[in-house]
């Protein structure tokens, strides 16, 4: 909800959002505006997904390769969701498209993981 | 914080895993705190005490006490966040001065937000207690990352 308010599910929004728009009067995000947003988020995501992942260990899950894919997966995906505005304010708008699909993927891994959990504590 | 039961962290291939991912974005945000420190903060003595009590020849207003606490507020909750889990992982792999460098690190922290209030409420003295307190606890933090993470690519204890 958060971030279809503020940014948008569109490439052309999420565009819009980073680099502007002049038209809308809407200023374009700065080098420190962009780190000063993330920087919570960083510690944040981080301590997420370590708390989330870490429960797997308990469960049936251990030792398949499926679930090393999983943890690259989300930390590969909220690295690239915190730092793609970088690149999308240097001019690589491709970014955007970076944008949306690890916010996406990120929060399909989540769920993903938390079924797996739930999933064990009823059956395992 | 269920690694703490694992018996052997660098052997286990995925707790090793989440913890090395853990320790990056520990990493990363350090670094990006004193990037944004820099930039709307202060990281020096001058840059602090003009943010703290404003500049006058410069036209610069001081920081409002609603502003300041909301601050140390979050900083506060952070840096909490960030000794406990870093701490929990760190004396998981070190097996020497373990204790010692917990103690420089929660030392040297905590000194630099009691500092911080002292130097807004009581005398701007206290502004160099907190720049060298902070870049101690840092540069601490970064110390127990890298090494922390050197000890889990370990293939036995």
């Amino acid at each position: 909800m958060l971030f279809k308010n503020n940014i948008g599910f569109s490439i052309n929004e999420i565009l819009q959002y980073y680099i502007g728009n002049e038209e809308k009067f809407i200023a374009s995000k700065s080098w420190h505006g962009i780190l000063k947003i993330i920087l919570p988020h960083t510690f944040v995501f981080g301590l997420f997904a370590m708390v989330i992942l870490h429960f797997l260990v308990f469960t049936k899950q251990r030792y398949k390769t499926s679930t090393l894919v999983l943890i690259y997966t989300m930390l590969f995906t909220a690295f690239a969701e915190m730092f793609s505005p970088f690149m999308i304010i240097n001019g690589y708008e491709i970014f955007a498209y970076v944008k949306l699909l690890s916010f996406v993927t990120f929060l399909s891994t989540i769920l993903y993981t938390l079924w797996l959990l739930f999933h064990s504590i009823v059956y395992d | 914080m269920k690694f703490t039961l694992v018996k052997n962290i660098q052997k286990d291939s995925a707790m090793s895993l989440i913890l090395k991912g853990f320790l990056l974005f520990i990493l990363l945000y350090l670094i990006a705190d004193v990037l944004v420190m820099n930039s709307s903060f202060g990281i020096t003595v001058d840059t602090i005490t003009t943010t703290l009590f404003g500049n006058e020849d410069e036209y610069i207003d001081p920081i409002n006490e609603a502003s300041f606490l909301e601050f140390w507020h979050t900083q506060i909750f952070f840096v909490m966040m960030i000794l406990l889990t870093l701490n929990a992982i760190f004396i998981r792999v070190a097996n020497r001065s373990r204790v010692i460098n917990t103690n420089i690190l929660m030392i040297s922290a905590i000194t630099s937000l009691i500092s911080l209030v002292l130097a807004f409420y009581v005398s701007n003295f206290f502004v160099n207690i907190y720049m060298w307190s902070y870049f101690i606890w840092h540069a601490m933090a970064v110390y127990m990352i890298v090494y922390s993470f050197w000890k889990l690519r370990a293939k036995s204890v």
